[in-house]
């Protein structure tokens, strides 16, 4: 008899769901998270996910770009869950957030290193919170019993002290933009990009007056808009390389989005190959390849050495 | 037509003319015909004046003897023919009784053991097309028995002795579809020393009876009695299992069929594959099983349940991430190949047994079933996968509202069958299925459940079945007798719990409130059966199942000689009669294969090579491909492939050059029969001039 299939479409979030007797499989993409940029589909192996680019009107701000998932190749792997650089995918299964393509070693996690001297943050400070652009960062202040301070600012220096900072931060959706970290007054916030690459706008083949990739950019900073020459330009310190903005450029040239690699944990996969190589190019793919393999021998010359001291 | 044949006839006469004095030499003697005229008891003497028939007979030209007698099909009667061929020493004879496509066979049969060609023997249909139909005319009728007569002896006096055709016979066997039914035919087959090819759709084969859980009426666990089956399928030496394969084209004859196969990929390669599994622990994908009729999930890389057979893993590329997890896992074994492409292999097999079964209706446009809408209406092989403890649920029947057991169920029977706005015919087990789910509930969880069966008729018709429904009967179940127009099936929205109205005989309303409903859906025939009536060239029913070649007498047979039936796609039925069914394909494919030679009648289209131009038009009119224009030195002529061809003579016809002539079926010998017929028009034309 047929597959039981669901798919929903609300202005919050798109679901796919297929509904069996024994368990039951659900994919959710978070509309308000999602900012349209390319890794999913590019990282799907099923060639699932679809980007529908959406009309600008004249005199408005570019939209971002609608992602859609077609109900009938999907197979809820869950391999765009794990790439979205904001978290807005959640595939689970009988209601709980299952990755076995992560539990089967199919395929890698990405490495979100962030972290926060908070033992030497003014009781008083909640500047990673103000600067976050997707307000990922509560910042708390709690007393030594581990009671919340309501208002540290206007306390006295004396009854500051004693007082502790709790910074939390919603690691699962954060794109590592590094804007918390520089600009943190104390220095304190370290953030390691997962992705890397290089953006390049050549602001001579822009069309007069778009803002496009601009309007879609969830990480203030990342892009500005000139005020000499009046066109957008690059600031790569707080770049993701998620390609939100690639999406949406009208001009082939104008801008060059070329991602290089992607820290993640260790693996040893076909499906993460192809991923990566979508979404890098076939020649970082080798280069990863030809890293793993020294690795690799590298291992088994340490065996070997460990064999024969014993 | 007139026109057609004077146009042929004179066009041919002079050559003819030259032909007919040079072959008349050396036969300078007349032809001696006998004419034997059958009363067929009542059948025919009742209405044709039998007497005056054969007085009439025995003056026309050439005809030395005549005689009438009761049964001529007799043995007594055949002796008698024999008898008077020598006597008189007869060289034709003409018996006119019923029809040729009957009993012809057997009077060759009767002359050539008194030393005569089989083909020196005519037939005068005096029974179904003359007494049967004019039983109110005796006089008329009579007449017209004299025009049939004078017809065959016309013809009779032209015939020629032929030779029966002998064409060579490969003594290997196709079985295609490997169900119960094909299991039992293959193993039979390669039980007889035959090589048995065995071609499966699926990755496994087993059919619908691998998936259930018992069998009725003795509730045997089903898989536990085919698993040995195809185990034995699976390790005989004589046979070889061509599985996840379709069959693309047959050409040729009973004795020669050239198979063509396309195996599709597995990624897998057989010869290497153990069947250990560990690639099934590596793979992180999932996706639904269509043998749980997905209520439970395989991996990417799997078997559809453990018993299969052959134990290849299959890759479903569909689903597949590539991650080559499996590829690792197996190891040294490198039974994994993800550039494998379908390959095309040609077999050659003397019979092909036909047996791929049913398919089952998805009741989701029935409306008022709820099927598709209501999360606790199930099928009835979705309900077989949930009872079964190797199944997904693991043998707990379970809602899929809320995963509890329920406490009550409804079967509704006939749902698709017995429709004539779907499914006209009944499909024979679904009343017994149900009887032993009930029975199966009834007996494990006794008065914890309700079970009601909404039935209209319970068929319930062979042997041990009665007995069956009576067992259910006394466990405890609940019938309730329905007329099959308004059912309906509704749900409650927050419990999900449902009721089943239906209407009593006499009109009564009757319903019952469950917490599951099972439907009997219709078995329907299988969605490869048009492609393969076409590929074969057997006819498919109204029903949609194939056509056995004569219902009562020849239900394994096809229209195709050499191509046989078995199982549910035949027509539908339980499992005893489509092993049995199966064991007879066998039998019949074994008559063939055990043959010296493929005789064939001779009754096949000549050509005259020497006439032929070459313009192709016969070999677009052939219905069984059994002429093709070839390179014959330097022209190109009509070659006629004598296993094909069933004599039709519309070849014959349709040869703008005249040079393709039908044995037995000449144009000088039908000529004859026209002029014989038109003889009295003529006289009486005459004679009111």
């Amino acid at each position: 008899m047929p597959l039981k299939t669901v798919k929903t479409n609300t202005a919050e979030a798109l679901t796919l769901e297929w509904v069996l007797h024994v368990k039951n499989y659900k994919l959710t993409l978070d509309k308000n998270r999602c900012v349209g940029c390319q890794i999913c589909a590019l990282a799907c192996p099923k060639e699932a996910v679809k980007l529908e680019k959406q009309p600008k009107s004249q005199g408005e701000k570019a939209k971002k770009t609608k992602v859609d998932v077609d109900l009938t190749k999907c197979n809820f792997c869950g391999i765009c869950d794990i790439l979205c650089p904001y978290g807005a995918v959640k595939v689970t299964v009988d209601g709980k957030h299952v990755l076995s393509v992560v539990d089967k070693k199919s395929f890698p996690e990405l490495i979100r290193k962030i972290q926060v001297e908070t033992s030497r943050c003014p009781p008083e400070c909640v500047e990673c919170e103000d600067v976050c652009p997707l307000e990922l960062i509560t910042v708390s202040c709690l007393t030594p019993e581990g009671k919340t301070v309501e208002n540290p600012v206007s306390l006295t220096e004396h009854e500051k002290q004693g007082l502790k900072t709790k910074v939390d931060i919603q690691t699962g959706y954060c794109p590592c933009c590094r804007i918390c970290e520089v600009k943190c007054p104390e220095g304190l916030v370290r953030v390691k990009k997962f992705m890397h690459g290089k953006i390049t706008i050549k602001p001579e083949k822009c069309p007069e007056g778009c803002r496009d990739c601009l309007d879609v950019c969830p990480v203030t900073g990342a892009l500005y808009l000139s005020e000499e020459d009046e066109k957008v330009h690059v600031n790569e310190v707080f770049c993701v390389y998620c390609g939100a903005c690639k999406v949406v450029c009208p001009v082939d040239e104008a801008l060059e989005l070329k991602r290089s690699g992607i820290d993640h944990t260790p693996v040893h996969s076909g499906a993460w190959n192809k991923s990566l190589e979508r979404l890098t190019s076939p020649v970082e793919m080798t280069k990863e390849l030809k890293t793993k393999g020294s690795l690799k021998a590298r291992e088994s010359a340490m065996r070997r050495v460990a064999l024969k001291e014993e | 037509m007139p026109e057609r044949i004077t146009r042929k006839k004179a066009a041919a006469k002079p050559r003819k003319r030259k032909k007919e004095t040079v072959r008349k030499k050396p036969r300078a003697k007349e032809p001696r015909i006998g004419v034997f005229v059958c009363q067929c008891g009542s059948n025919i003497s009742s209405v044709v004046d039998i007497n005056s028939l054969t007085k009439y007979a025995e003056a026309l030209p050439n005809v030395v003897h005549a005689e009438n007698m009761d049964y001529p099909c007799s043995l007594q009667g055949q002796d008698k023919i024999i008898a008077a061929i020598k006597e008189h020493k007869l060289d034709r004879v003409v018996v006119a009784g019923c029809s040729p496509r009957l009993y012809e066979p057997t009077f060759q049969n009767c002359v050539s053991r008194a030393g005569l060609n089989p083909w020196l023997f005519e037939m005068a249909n005096i029974r179904e097309f003359d007494s049967y139909c004019h039983q109110q005319k005796p006089i008329e009728a009579t007449e017209k028995a004299k025009d049939t007569v004078r017809m065959a002896v016309a013809k009779a006096r032209l015939l020629e002795p032929l030779k029966p055709i002998e064409l060579p016979i490969t003594k290997k066997v196709m079985v295609i579809g490997g169900g119960i039914a094909g299991i039992n035919a293959a193993l039979d087959l390669a039980d007889m020393g035959f090589k048995v090819y065995a071609v499966e759709r699926t990755e496994t084969i087993g059919g619908y009876m691998a998936l259930l859980d018992k069998t009725f009426p003795t509730l045997d666990c089903s898989i536990c009695i085919e698993g040995p089956k195809m185990v034995d399928v699976g390790r005989h030496p004589n046979i070889e299992i061509i599985s996840f394969a379709d069959v693309l084209k047959v050409e040729g004859h009973a004795g020669n069929f050239r198979v063509r196969i396309r195996r599709n990929p597995r990624y897998v390669i057989a010869a290497n594959c153990t069947g250990c599994g560990e690639c099934k622990d590596a793979c992180p994908i999932e996706y639904p099983n269509y043998a749980d009729m997905h209520l439970g999930v395989r991996k990417a890389i799997s078997v559809p349940y453990g018993q299969a057979v052959p134990l290849i893993y299959t890759i479903n590329r569909d689903y597949c991430i590539e991650c080559y997890k499996c590829v690792d896992a197996c190891g040294a074994r490198q039974a994994i190949n993800f550039e494998q492409k379908p390959e095309e292999i040609e077999v050659t097999v003397g019979a092909i047994v036909v047996s791929i079964g049913y398919g089952m209706y998805n009741p989701e446009d029935l409306k008022w079933t709820g099927y598709g809408k209501f999360d606790n209406v199930f099928t009835a092989l979705e309900f077989e996968r949930l009872i079964l403890a190797a199944g997904p649920t693991g043998g707990k029947v379970v809602r899929a509202s809320d995963g509890s057991k329920p406490h009550s169920i409804a079967f509704i029977q006939c749902v698709g069958s017995r429709d004539i706005n779907k499914y006209e015919y009944c499909s024979s087990f679904c009343c017994m299925y149900t009887l032993k789910h009930a029975v199966m509930l009834k007996e494990k969880y006794k008065d914890a459940i309700n079970v009601y069966v909404f039935f209209n008729d319970m068929r319930s018709n062979f042997k041990g079945y009665e007995e069956f429904y009576n067992r259910a009967e006394k466990s405890g179940v609940k019938f309730v007798r329905v007329k099959l127009e308004n059912r309906r099936v509704t749900e409650e929205t927050e419990t999900k719990n449902l009721t089943v109205y239906g209407e009593t005989e006499d009109g009564k309303p009757v319903s019952a409130k469950v917490e599951m409903v099972v439907l009997a859906n219709a078995a329907v025939p299988h969605h490869t059966a048009p492609e393969l009536a076409k590929i074969l060239g057997i006819p498919l029913g109204k029903d949609g199942f194939f056509v056995e070649c004569q219902p009562k007498i020849r239900p394994t047979d096809t229209d195709v000689p050499g191509i046989f039936l078995a199982g549910a796609c035949q027509g539908l039925k339980d499992i005893p009669y489509s092993v049995a069914q199966g064991s007879a394909a066998a039998a019949q494919a074994a008559a063939v294969l055990r043959k010296d030679a493929w005789v064939v009648e001779p009754l096949v289209a000549k050509v005259n090579e020497d006439l032929c131009s070459g313009c192709r038009i016969c070999e677009s009119t052939c219905g069984y491909k059994a002429i093709n224009v070839e390179k014959v030195g330097e022209k190109e002529v009509a070659k006629v492939s004598e296993g094909l061809c069933r004599g039709c003579g519309i070849c014959s016809s349709a040869c703008p050059m005249d040079a393709i002539t039908m044995p037995h079926y000449s144009d000088k010998q039908i000529l004859a029969q026209v002029e014989a017929v038109c003889e009295k028009v003529r006289e009486s034309e005459s004679a009111s001039s």
